[in-house]
């Protein structure tokens, strides 16, 4: 028994011959706010639709707090679920489908949603056929934030929405995690996940390709140091380990790539008079497009 | 055309449109051709009796008759016999469908957001419209001309095939239309189609009351199954009525059309309300949710199968008195497939049976539209509440039974009441007994519904409808065809007791509903464990 909110164990799904998810070894800790990152077609929404036991595995198990993923009705009393397109019954408003959503789901509390209502700008007289994809995307945000299920599955829920409402889901996160919920967002939105993920997985053709704390991550990856000197040139950075493409970018103005621990490049620069010293850490954007943006990666 | 040339963006919307109406389109066309193919050869069968021509006079005068049969025109000929005996139902079938593929391929595709990227490219509205109606249109008018070529084929007289084939077809355009303009008209799918399928509820009641009362005949020329009537193709052959029927499906197109170019994507000419007050009460549980989708589909079939059976109802004491006045026609009835029908029992069971096609097909609507839930992603956030599958099914289930069950006895308490009302006898229970007797083949048909649902869900709707509306066309053919009692005896249809002629064939009926309930639960297997899709 482990009290992880989630857990996969080679965990795979085949379609015919096409490997959707191979051999995915995940375990998220309750409490944690858990970003699960790729490209499109990486596998993603495969594994949330397994989680949610609304696909079967074609190897390997899926367990939501220590329940089987495909015991439904028991796992999906601790979780709540937003969908990366969420589509509604047309015929019903955004209030009918809360009501339907809070009287049939874990549980939620009441006074939060009207306040998530509100944060949000939803209008919940309208029938659902009238939202735009933003406001179809608050309804279900609203009906899973006002859960007090102990874990939310949150499947891209910022695709629609505007800076100001991402900002309130920003908010709605940091509350849940403050409540102690855990959250499993997958995400294009880097800065995002950046902003509000402990730890992230990132999965590449249905392969967990790294899984990591955000800072460990950035850690195995370069870090721009730009050097400001009078007098002569630090010498000797280019031999130094983990330092690469040393480049002059003015007069007195020297910068590199560094890869691991900056000790020894300190080191080198102490030589040297050094008036200003910036060290700009990789975004995790610039770590993503390491993962993928270079051909032989893929 | 040069390799290099894109292709005609026009074309191509043509393209996607045919695309999603030919297997229909090819399954409706071949029943138009070959029920009357069928009939016409075997014509001469049931004709032998040289007494036969002497009664026909007297039967075409009958007010009730006429009601439920639509005035028979030369039945002498094997040309007029088969247009008495198949036409109006070939052309209710080719109404329905062309109201369902229309609404389907227009409104339903804009409410899945499918045109929305259609209609970025080049192709405006209107014309996208116009081209998915001119690819519905295509089937009615093949159609028509298949009934035609086969009436010719039978060596019936060409004018008469010539204006049966051209009466359909044109019934066909019409319904088209009307459906294109509801399309446009309501923002929403299910009441477009519903709007269209009361046009043509509407229009079958009237030429029924227009055949059956001589003072009120003028309606005939008010509706497109009169105009039909009127036509009266081996009879006089009257051109006046289908240029009448192809004038108004010209105007309605036309209307279609305007009301596409005037309205926005995505909306309708009527603006659905922009905000309402939160009905609650019957959103508490996924069964009380079920059952609220159900009740609004189920008023409509009410509204249908509860009309047909009263005017059933109504005209009852007076056919089955006017066939027991005549014996002869009696036994030829009998031999037509219509036995027993001189006591009002005979007439009620022969009647009762045919409302397992009815509440066969709104089993199998229901059901896939289910399906249909599943794949446009409405029940997404459902299937991630604490709710097991079978939880989710049985809801389903048990909301569909209840209005089968309601549709049944809707039909039995119409057919009471209305012979109650021309002071005909046939107890409330006898009644409600025959009605409830088909429930098994409804059963059978909610069973292969389920079945498809768990195990091949794009099949829901056509495997719901084999049972009832496949086993019932499966008895006419085998029936007029004179096929190998085996044959007969794989239609639900055949081990039906006539109720409340006779008592109720318990033994036909328990294997019936174990076998509906075996498929139930080997359809639930499957739902439990598949995929959902969407």
């Amino acid at each position: 028994m482990s009290s992880a909110a989630l857990r996969t164990v080679n965990l795979g799904k085949r379609y015919g011959r096409v490997v959707a998810v191979d051999d995915l070894c995940l375990e998220v800790a309750a409490g944690e706010v858990f970003g699960f990152l790729g490209p499109n077609g990486a596998g993603k929404s495969t594994t949330i639709r397994m989680l949610l036991g609304q696909a079967r595995p074609t190897a390997g198990r899926a367990w939501v707090f220590d329940t089987d993923a495909a015991d439904v009705a028991r796992a999906h009393r601790r979780l709540a679920y937003v969908p990366a397109d969420v589509a509604l019954w047309p015929q019903l408003t955004g209030a009918e489908i809360l009501h339907l959503q809070a009287s049939t789901g874990p549980g939620i509390d009441p006074s939060y949603r009207a306040e998530l209502v509100e944060r949000f700008a939803l209008d919940p007289s309208k029938p659902a056929r009238t939202y735009s994809s933003g406001n179809r995307q608050k309804v279900a945000l609203v009906a899973a934030f006002a859960t007090r299920a102990p874990l939310l599955v949150l499947d891209e829920p910022t695709s629609g929405l505007d800076p100001l409402m991402e900002r309130e889901f920003r908010a709605a996160v940091a509350q849940a995690r403050e409540r102690g919920q855990t959250v499993f967002l997958s995400s294009h939105q880097l800065a995002e996940v950046e902003a509000v993920c402990d730890r992230v997985a990132i999965l590449r053709a249905g392969r967990l390709a790294e899984i990591a704390a955000i800072d460990q991550l950035r850690g195995l990856h370069r870090t721009e140091v730009t050097v400001s000197y009078t007098g002569a040139p630090p010498s000797g950075l280019d031999t130094v380990p983990g330092v690469d493409s040393v480049e002059q970018v003015g007069a007195g103005r020297l910068r590199f790539s560094l890869i691991g621990a900056p000790a020894p490049a300190l080191r080198a620069l102490a030589a040297a008079e050094v008036t200003a010293l910036a060290v700009r850490e990789a975004s995790l954007e610039e770590i993503f497009l390491d993962y993928y943006g270079t051909p032989e990666s893929r | 055309m040069s390799a290099g040339r894109p292709a005609n963006p026009a074309t191509a919307v043509t393209g996607v449109a045919v695309r999603q109406v030919r297997r229909g389109g090819l399954l409706v066309v071949g029943l138009c051709a070959g029920l009357p193919a069928l009939v016409a050869a075997t014509y001469t069968r049931v004709m032998a009796d040289p007494a036969a021509a002497g009664s026909i006079g007297r039967l075409a005068a009958n007010p009730a008759i006429r009601t439920l049969f639509g005035e028979p025109v030369a039945l002498d000929r094997a040309g007029g016999f088969t247009v008495w005996r198949v036409g109006t139902f070939i052309a209710v079938l080719l109404a329905a469908w062309a109201i369902l593929a229309t609404t389907r391929i227009t409104r339903g595709e804009e409410d899945a957001g499918r045109w929305a990227l259609l209609l970025a490219g080049r192709v405006t509205l209107r014309a996208t419209v116009a081209r998915h109606l001119a690819a519905v249109m295509i089937v009615p008018v093949a159609a028509g001309a298949a009934v035609t070529s086969v009436l010719l084929l039978s060596g019936t007289e060409p004018a008469g095939a010539v204006v049966h084939g051209a009466g359909l077809g044109v019934l066909g355009l019409f319904f088209v239309a009307a459906a294109g303009l509801a399309a446009q008209v309501f923002p929403a799918r299910a009441t477009a189609t519903g709007t269209a399928v009361a046009v043509l509820g509407a229009g079958l009641l009237a030429r029924m009351v227009g055949d059956g009362l001589t003072e009120l005949g003028w309606l005939r020329w008010l509706t497109p199954f009169g105009l039909l009537a009127l036509s009266e193709p081996y009879g006089r052959n009257r051109v006046l009525p289908l240029l009448l029927l192809l004038a108004a499906a010209a105007v309605v197109t036309g209307a279609a059309l305007a009301a596409a170019g005037r309205r926005d994507a995505g909306g309708g000419l009527v603006a659905g309300p922009a905000g309402r007050r939160p009905r609650l009460s019957s959103l508490t549980s996924v069964e009380a949710f079920a059952a609220r989708r159900l009740l609004r589909p189920l008023t409509g079939w009410a509204l249908g199968v509860g009309a047909y059976y009263l005017l059933i109802g109504f005209t009852t004491r007076s056919v089955t008195g006017f066939l027991a006045d005549n014996p002869a026609l009696a036994g030829q009835a009998a031999r037509a497939g219509f036995a027993g029908l001189d006591a009002v029992e005979g007439f009620a069971a022969t009647l009762f049976a045919l409302l397992a096609v009815p509440v066969g097909g709104f089993v199998a609507v229901r059901l896939s539209a289910f399906v249909a839930a599943e794949n446009s992603r409405h029940l997404t956030l459902l299937t991630a509440q604490p709710i097991s599958r079978l939880r989710l099914l049985a809801a389903e289930l048990a909301a569909t039974v209840g209005g089968a069950l309601a549709l049944v006895t809707v039909a039995g308490v119409a057919v009471w009441a209305g012979l109650a009302a021309t002071g005909g006898r046939l107890g409330l229970p006898a009644a409600l007994a025959g009605a409830w007797n088909t429930l098994p083949i409804v059963l059978l048909s909610l069973g292969a519904a389920v079945l498809a649902t768990g195990w091949a869900p794009r099949a829901a709707a056509l495997a719901g409808s084999l049972p009832a509306t496949g086993g019932f066309l499966l008895l006419v053919i085998a029936e007029s065809a004179g096929a190998p009692r085996w044959v007969r005896q794989l239609s639900p249809f055949a081990h039906l007791a006539p109720v409340p002629l006779t008592a109720v064939a318990w033994a036909a009926t328990l294997i019936m509903t174990t076998l509906a309930v075996a498929l139930v639960a080997a359809g639930a297997a499957g739902y439990r464990r598949r995929d959902l899709q969407g």
